[in-house]
């Protein structure tokens, strides 16, 4: 071929050009909607900025982030954000990994496709959705749920959501329902990985079940438990559908989750500069625990190609 | 115990905690073909006479056209934005190996991750600045970007799956780049854009909070229709949110049914491959 001779347009563009040619686009939605808003958001974190007063924003430094750091408030609702984490991702998990073991291999389950079906849907449903309808299914007058328990406990009909003591434990209920399903999709997954054969080998050994689950399943199984894990992590930390259409927060702060605090601090009081700084704040844990997710899933591939 | 009357027992217990969990759903589902009292009814009604009025009700506001049209435009059209780019771009990443390829990976992934609300306020910021409040391009495009993280990370790792013999052999043949692309790679990775289309469609179809703050009434969807809550003179309209609930998510329940092998891969981002 004689290159000579080629109009351009025929020609072959250089390697590398044709290979950033084709990540152009991906970049350029990145910058435009990840590093400028990034970049703005880190500018106004310095100012005073009431969207409402219609005043310019003011420079002040790192006062947002000292106010921050100083609120009691903010810190309240971090940890309440940690308790509803560690809560519903233990108890989705320990939930999840007993009945992901009862669904291990029973791929002779008549209906299975239908079975799981119904089992997965919770997972699917808009978290907005479902939050507006399990306010229907906790009311205290017409609600399902306090109307059985009154029948069952002779109790009266609870007020489950109004109550501070009760709101965030129903809310912690509602998440379990929905992501339970999803750690017993890992859970089978992750035992999916287990070689067929070692398994049948360890059966013939009698190895005992413990044994067999330390030394054959877990080392085969965890890393997929692990992401699973995180993910929901990731997943819980964010948690602001499901809650604010339940309960918005109340009663009084009781459920409170910090995505919402962002929400209300920059929608209720239009305060962007400090809500900016908080968002900030929010962000970099968000990719510390990113950093772990993929911290795991690269040395998942290395063992995997190393074996 | 027999085995074969152990194997029912463990059948019929899997069944009753699959049905255990889509008791709720259920419960949703009924109240679409009550009338607004029996939705209220206390004791609840299990068994009553199926009712449509609740759909026609639903299906007599010129609203819930409006916001059933947006979801589904809104949605179809970011989805299909984004896996073309994101399919280019994963294999740029897959075959030409550019310097950086795994740092953009970790930050496409960590974008997904960050919590929405606290992308939402620069957002709204950007938005405004630009006028792009309220507008079909601006709620698209976000959504398209909203996509792109997901649509590498499994397109790239379907691309990785095809052996990049098949390109040399094409390109010896005479076939120029974006035939190997387009004609060689894209089908061997069909399922895998499925996957990212149905999972990416099901996100967007879900996500209210972004279309909540820089859409508006022109560009609203389902999701912002529930959220901004629909109240008559008597309070919340539950007939109306019963209706749109249950057509809402009838078709996400038909979607896992069909595509459920794609279930794994899609709840994990496309970092988890495997099939259930």
């Amino acid at each position: 071929m004689q290159p000579s001779v080629m109009p351009w347009w025929r020609r072959r563009l250089p390697q590398p050009l044709f290979a950033w040619l084709l990540v152009v686009p991906v970049l350029a939605f990145f910058v435009i909607w990840n590093i400028v808003p990034l970049l703005w958001m880190i500018g106004l974190s310095f100012y005073r900025y009431i969207l409402t007063f219609g005043v310019n924003p003011v420079y002040v430094g790192l006062q947002n982030f000292s106010q921050i750091l100083q609120d009691y408030n903010v810190w309240a609702h971090i940890g309440l954000t940690v308790l509803f984490v560690i809560g519903a991702v233990g108890v989705e998990t320990i939930l999840g990994v007993l009945l992901g073991f009862a669904f291990w291999g029973q791929t002779a389950l008549p209906g299975r496709r239908l079975a799981l079906t119904l089992l997965f849907s919770p997972m699917v449903l808009a978290p907005v959705a479902v939050g507006t309808f399990f306010r229907l299914i906790y009311d205290p007058m017409y609600g399902i749920l306090p109307y059985y328990i009154h029948q069952l406990f002779g109790i009266p009909a609870p007020n489950l959501l109004g109550n501070g003591s009760t709101a965030l434990l129903s809310v912690l209920a509602t998440d379990v329902w929905m992501w339970t399903p999803f750690m017993i999709l890992m859970t089978i997954a992750a035992l999916g990985a287990v070689p067929r054969a070692m398994l049948e080998a360890s059966a013939v050994d009698r190895l005992s079940i413990p044994r067999r689950l330390r030394y054959v399943i877990w080392p085969h199984a965890k890393f997929i438990l692990i992401l699973g894990v995180l993910l929901r992590t990731i997943d819980a930390f964010k948690t602001f559908g499901l809650v604010s259409a339940m309960t918005a927060g109340g009663p009084g702060n009781a459920t409170q989750l910090i995505s919402l605090t962002l929400y209300r601090e920059a929608f209720d009081s239009f305060s962007m500069g400090s809500a900016s700084a908080l968002a900030l704040f929010v962000l970099f844990i968000a990719i510390a625990f990113t950093s772990i997710y993929l911290f795991v899933l690269n040395y998942q591939k290395r063992e995997v190609t190393a074996e | 115990m027999k085995p074969k009357v152990k194997a029912r027992l463990q059948q019929g217990f899997l069944w009753l905690v699959a049905v255990a969990f889509f008791l709720p759903v259920l419960w949703l589902f009924l109240a679409a073909f009550k009338t607004a009292s029996q939705i209220l009814a206390i004791p609840p009604r299990w068994i009553f006479r199926p009712t449509w009025q609740g759909l026609t009700y639903m299906a007599s506001h010129q609203a819930f056209w409006s916001h059933a049209v947006n979801s589904v435009v809104i949605s179809l059209s970011a989805v299909v934005i984004a896996i073309v780019v994101s399919f280019v771009a994963a294999y740029s990443f897959s075959r030409f190996r550019l310097r950086g390829t795994n740092f953009m990976m970790f930050v496409l992934l960590s974008i997904r991750m960050v919590p929405g609300a606290a992308v939402v306020v620069p957002m709204y910021l950007m938005y405004t600045a630009l006028g792009w409040i309220n507008s079909y391009p601006g709620i698209i495009l976000f959504y398209a970007m909203f996509s792109i993280p997901f649509s590498v990370w499994i397109l790239k790792g379907f691309i990785d799956g095809v052996s990049p013999r098949f390109d040399e052999a094409a390109q010896s043949d005479g076939a120029s780049r974006l035939h190997v692309m387009f004609r060689i790679v894209l089908p061997q990775v069909l399922p895998g854009i499925v996957a990212a289309f149905i999972f990416n469609t099901i996100f967007v179809w879900n996500e209210f909070l972004f279309d909540f703050i820089i859409g508006g009434n022109q560009v609203a969807t389902i999701p912002v229709a529930l959220a901004s809550g629909l109240y008559t003179s008597q309070g919340i309209d539950w007939q109306y949110i019963a209706s749109l609930t249950f057509v809402y998510t009838l078709p996400l329940m038909v979607v896992i049914y069909f595509f459920q092998k794609y279930l794994l891969v899609g709840m994990t981002f496309g970092t988890v491959r495997g099939e259930v």
